[in-house]
């Protein structure tokens, strides 16, 4: 990676939570995972769009969200955990059994908008 | 370093003046955390609820949980572990470099205030989430949270918590834990219970490959595991134990739906505390239970004759 790195937090959300249990597979789950926040001054930056599709390149993997404005600090991204944070997490667990789930250093470039239909499937 | 200084839910209900929650969002993740124990209901020796108390959230995002707290620390990720041991420093008078203190988001005065409070509380309590554990620091973080709360115990009544989740998550520690020494990673291959998280964890034993077969009980990792442990899952046989079709009943090759515990299947849950809980199901279910359907294939398995032959010394004499 050679571009400005964000740190990506990864967490649970009510809705997020109550979507389990209901289902994994529809639409609003995969929405919901898919989706990710960030600070407005770093999308005015990355000349991102509310709303715009972008693509999160890990030192693992990566995968296309849907990128929206919120309530982060500047530098960070936030997203609900979910199959397309699989990708992307650490995979090695320093010993410790568990792997690093939070605070990835991550790259985020904004992809034309006919990969949006991709991203809403949770496709790579 | 090692050691919980805990106490109970109920105690904490009753007793709890002090609250700090660290790298946690209970009112997101645990939404009933602060009405049924912490926050607002009245305790024996907090008459008043939530007047009665002071609630500190320590992240590195103002969450939803920020609203409940009276005070509230924003610090730079992935300096937890830096903080609390700067705490630990304050709480026994040491002197500190102020200009560390400043990387971390917080100024030293905000860690006085902090030291000072935690040390004058009556009874309190830290309780840590997945935003301590699982970033980078992992259980050097846990054990410096443990370590603060034990030596405050020096100057008040300090206990810490881990803010655990999913259904019953702790009841899996605890049986690990009375039935072989250890809560996790444990390998029984040699007859004997061996511990070795890194080497007999799950994520590691699957991200490896080391394994050639997998029981997944009530859990989905298809879902949540780093994607190469899910990769292998999908390569092994896999059979699943779940109520309904998950991610990883999808790459297994086997799928046996059960009776959901806790609505159609009884049983026992541990809460976050460690107490056991017993579980009666309201509804009747047409499938088996996950205990019935383990038995079930225990029982075959013992019947089948051994895969390996018995040393001489052990084999029956006429």
């Amino acid at each position: 990676m050679t571009g400005k790195r964000y740190i990506m937090n990864a967490g649970r959300t009510t809705k997020q939570g109550q979507q389990i249990n209901i289902s994994k597979d529809s639409p609003e789950y995969l929405a919901m995972v898919t989706t990710l926040i960030m600070h407005p001054d770093d999308m005015k930056e990355a000349g991102i769009e509310s709303g715009g599709t972008v693509r999160v390149r890990s030192d693992n993997g990566e995968g296309l969200f849907q990128c929206k404005e919120g309530k982060v600090p500047a530098g960070m991204i936030f997203v609900p955990y979910g199959p397309p944070t699989c990708r992307l997490m650490g995979q090695t667990t320093d010993g410790t059994g568990m792997p690093t789930s939070k605070g990835w250093e991550v790259e985020i470039e904004p992809v034309a908008p006919e990969s949006s239909q991709q991203a809403a499937e949770g496709a790579p | 370093m090692g050691g919980k200084v805990t106490c109970t839910l109920g105690e904490i209900k009753n007793r709890a003046d002090f609250i700090v929650y660290w790298g946690g969002n209970p009112a997101e993740c645990h939404p009933r955390h602060f009405t049924k124990y912490t926050l607002t209901q009245k305790g024996k020796f907090v008459p008043n609820g939530r007047k009665d108390r002071t609630m500190v959230l320590v992240d590195i995002r103002e969450t939803p949980s920020a609203r409940a707290a009276d005070i509230f620390l924003q610090i730079k990720p992935g300096k937890d572990f830096e903080i609390l041991t700067t705490l630990r420093a304050l709480v026994k008078g040491h002197r500190v470099n102020e200009a560390s203190v400043a990387e971390t988001g917080l100024s030293i005065e905000q860690l006085r205030d902090l030291a000072d409070r935690m040390k004058q509380a009556r009874f309190g309590v830290i309780f840590f989430g997945m935003g301590l554990s699982m970033t980078r620091g992992k259980h050097m973080n846990s054990a410096a949270v443990l370590m603060l709360a034990a030596e405050l115990n020096a100057f008040t009544k300090f206990v810490t918590m881990p803010m655990r989740g999913h259904g019953n998550v702790t009841g899996s520690d605890m049986v690990m834990r009375w039935s072989t020494g250890y809560p996790f990673g444990v390998s029984l291959c040699r007859g004997y219970p061996r511990f070795n998280p890194g080497e007999f964890s799950t994520v590691d034993l699957l991200v490896r490959g080391d394994v050639d077969a997998a029981l997944v009980l009530g859990a989905d990792p298809g879902a949540t595991m780093p994607q190469p442990g899910i990769d292998h899952l999908a390569r092994i046989p896999t059979i699943v134990l779940d109520p309904k079709v998950t991610h990883t009943s999808r790459l297994a090759r086997v799928h046996i739906t059960t009776a959901a515990t806790g609505i159609s299947a009884p049983g026992t849950v541990y809460r976050m505390d460690e107490i056991p809980l017993p579980l009666r199901p309201a509804l009747v279910s047409p499938y088996p239970t996950d205990e019935e359907v383990i038995r079930r294939i225990r029982e075959a398995v013992a019947k089948k004759p051994a895969w390996a032959q018995r040393p001489a010394a052990m084999a029956p004499t006429n």
